[in-house]
């Protein structure tokens, strides 16, 4: 993917998109805003620990 | 850590340290760059809760609509914490950079362009830029001069002035035809006479600019030691944001609901901030220890495998003995006199230019001796390590020659000559001594036998004894014959030798010591050495040596100091040491924070009990915990960059020492920290 497309503009994509998917399912108990919030802090979180991974498998490349 | 004068010969003044701390203040800040901070993955994960918190502080109801705005106070000190962990984590960095860039810049300034005295192939001379000349090319340099660039000397002898690269202020050497003393670098002085030179590098690739290559850029590429360690701590990082990422639920499921802060607050403390944030300064400083040493090393790689060798190559002459042997005494044999033996050495040694070749000159004239021949018609016949003898072909069809016994039994023997017994007892009678027993012959006939003198270096034997310690096994390699080489060994204190050695031998030895997976570390100065030390897993070259040498070493000792191996040694192992001693210190430090954090985020749970430190109240131990994580950086500074203190102990014993001081210290000191922290803010009434 990183070839096709820069992790500049890809990673945003991923992350408004899994907000987009996410946040719905939040907002019984939060208003829109907390719950978009709370939903792209769930997927930075998951971004996150997908970059730990590619740390942990390439880790000469950091 | 053995100190000694050598320390303050350094290429490089120290650089100023206040101009450095300012550069690092300046430079930790443009680190915080997003860009650079992906780099390190513990680092990055505190930059990312970073962000967090300042936005919570901004707008503390953004992720929980209930959240009060009181909290906005917390959140700002906890921002500010997290800020500074970053800032002070790359300040470290910063300055170990700054270090190696300060070294680089005194390096750049002994490369002032000059003119030069170009060659033309007619003889005649042009007068060009320095940085014109390409390889190959000839250049004339005069007293007085700065040699455009490194080279090989051609033709003439002069004193050099290499302190420019060296520090050292005694003028070296240099002659046409020797392997050691033929080589030049750019840069230096020449200070009497004229030299011809042989260009051997183009501009921009000359040792100087290699030096400053790897100096500048030796931070850049990671050593295997610490690939490891970044994917240790990225895995405690992983466990612990999944860790931290599930509490939320948990919590939730015990009627608590901590706040994002407050998580973030717990994964920074948990994750090794510590170590995450010393790590490539740990690095960077090893390899200015090494440099202020003297010794330039062509990467982190190369100065971590020392601190892994098991086992050292030594060159007996100059390393183990003091460099030069001297003629101490002539013994004749077969009938023949003292004068005649002194006067075939003298004619055996008129073209041998060595310190030995000079002092048997010296003794011969000295005992009366005078040439037998003309010397204007006379050839040199050149030592090898093959044919282990030199001498002097005559016009009248005379052969001299002198060298190790065996080699001299065999030119006799092929000659039709006979060898006397005597000659045996003789060998025997120096090698007991610890001398070198050199034969003399003229053509078919055994004239006796020089003894050269070996001084064994004072303290030489402490050394190695500190080695073994260390569980570093020490093989002394010598051209001299197995008995000489048995009683120097015995003398000084080396676990194994390796008599009459040939270049190959040492080629031999590194790769069997290697099939039974240990490291090597050996020196080298001539272009025989260059196999060797390609092979070994450190090979240092010496400045003085050729060429060849200086590209196959990972290396170069500037100072030219065969036993520098030993110090070198030493660093590696400190590097290790300390890299271990702080990872250590960094994960015994979490149990604290457990105490301080879990009973502050589950207040109402009952684990109130796990309060031991009596911390005045959640969010005051949830600071105290942050304020000591940040401050525990910049305490540990001068330890990164210093190394701690080295002592030539076995690795159990270092371990069992490490894990007392670091791993015992990592767990009470931060007890001790965050109740005096906690007691502060009480004090100044932050939470």
């Amino acid at each position: 993917m990183a070839r096709i497309l820069p992790i500049r503009i890809w990673l945003p994509l991923l992350l408004v998109a899994g907000t987009i998917v996410v946040a719905p399912q939040l907002r019984h108990s939060q208003p829109p805003l907390q719950s978009h919030t709370l939903a792209l802090l769930l997927c930075g979180t998951v971004a996150l620990s997908g970059y730990l991974f590619a740390v942990i498998a390439q880790p000469e490349k950091f | 850590m053995p100190r000694g004068p050598r320390q303050e010969r350094r290429y490089t003044e120290r650089p100023r340290q206040q101009g450095l701390v300012q550069k690092a203040m300046v430079e930790s800040v443009r680190k915080l760059d997003p860009r650079l901070a992906v780099a390190n993955p513990v680092m990055f994960v505190v930059w990312c809760s970073t962000v967090l918190c300042l936005l919570l502080t901004l707008v503390p109801n953004l992720l929980d609509a209930q959240a009060p705005a009181a909290d906005r106070g917390f959140n700002a000190l906890i921002s500010l914490t997290l800020l500074a962990t970053l800032l002070f984590a790359n300040f470290a960095e910063a300055l170990a950079e700054g270090r190696g860039k300060a070294q680089a810049d005194a390096l750049r300034r002994t490369q002032a362009r000059t003119e030069a005295r170009r060659q033309r192939p007619d003889g005649s001379t042009e007068m060009v830029d320095s940085s014109s000349l390409r390889r190959g090319e000839l250049v004339l340099v005069q007293a007085g001069d700065v040699i455009p660039a490194d080279g090989e000397v051609i033709d003439g002898v002069a004193s050099v002035d290499e302190s420019a690269i060296t520090g050292e202020s005694a003028p070296v050497l240099k002659e046409a035809g020797s392997d050691v003393a033929g080589s030049v670098t750019g840069g230096t002085r020449i200070l009497s006479d004229q030299l011809t030179l042989r260009i051997s590098a183009d501009p921009g690739k000359g040792f100087i600019d290699r030096m400053i290559a790897l100096v500048e850029g030796a931070e850049r590429s990671k050593t295997p030691n610490e690939i490891a360690l970044t994917v240790l701590l990225a895995v405690l990082t992983q466990v612990f944001l999944i860790a931290v990422a599930t509490l939320s639920p948990l919590a939730g499921f015990l009627n608590q609901a901590p706040s994002a802060v407050t998580l973030v607050a717990l994964l920074v403390a948990l994750i090794p901030t510590t170590i995450g944030g010393l790590l490539s300064a740990i690095g960077i400083a090893g390899m200015d220890r090494v440099a202020q040493f003297n010794v330039i090393a062509t990467s982190g790689r190369a100065v971590e495998a020392c601190g892994d060798v098991n086992t050292l190559i030594l060159d007996k002459t100059g390393t183990i003995t003091l460099g030069n042997r001297l003629a101490e005494e002539f013994l004749p044999v077969g009938g023949h006199s003292s004068a005649e033996l002194a006067e075939a050495a003298l004619g055996s040694s008129c073209f041998d230019q060595t310190p030995e070749g000079r002092s048997i000159v010296r003794l011969a004239e000295k005992l009366g001796a005078a040439l037998p021949f003309v010397a204007d018609s006379a050839s040199g016949i050149d030592f090898s390590a093959r044919t282990r003898m030199s001498g002097t072909d005559t016009a009248e069809g005379l052969e001299f020659r002198k060298g190790a016994v065996d080699s001299i039994k065999g030119f006799v023997r092929s000659r039709g000559g006979n060898v006397p017994d005597e000659l045996d007892a003789c060998f025997e009678q120096v090698s007991r001594l610890g001398g070198t027993p050199l034969a003399v012959c003229r053509g078919g006939e055994v004239l006796g036998v020089i003894y050269l003198k070996d001084i064994i270096k004072p303290g030489i034997r402490e050394r190695f004894d500190q080695l073994r310690r260390m569980g570093i096994r020490t093989v002394m390699l010598t051209g001299d014959n197995p008995i000489t080489a048995g009683v120097i060994a015995r003398e000084a204190g080396v676990d194994d030798f390796i008599a009459e050695a040939t270049p190959e031998d040492k080629i031999a030895v590194i790769e069997q010591e290697q099939k039974l997976g240990k490291l090597v570390a050996m020196t080298g100065d001539g272009s025989n050495d260059a196999p060797a030390l390609a092979q070994a897993n450190v090979g240092v070259a010496m400045n003085s040596g050729t060429q060849a040498a200086k590209e196959a070493a990972n290396m170069v000792d500037l100072d030219s100091d065969p036993t520098k191996l030993i110090d070198i040694v030493t660093i590696g192992k400190q590097l290790l040491i300390t890299r271990g001693a702080l990872t250590t210190f960094s994960i015994a430090n979490d149990i604290a924070k457990y105490f301080a954090i879990l009973p502050a985020l589950f207040a109402g749970a009952g684990l109130e009990a796990l309060n031991v430190m009596k911390l005045a109240s959640p969010k005051s131990a949830i600071l105290s915990a942050m304020v000591f994580n940040a401050l525990i950086i910049p305490a540990l500074v001068p330890l990164a960059l210093k190394g701690v203190q080295f002592r030539p102990l076995s690795a159990q014993q270092l371990l069992r020492r490490n894990l007392l001081v670091f791993g015992l210290g990592g767990v009470v000191a931060p007890f001790v920290g965050i109740k005096l922290i906690d007691l502060a803010l009480g004090a100044l009434r932050l939470v």
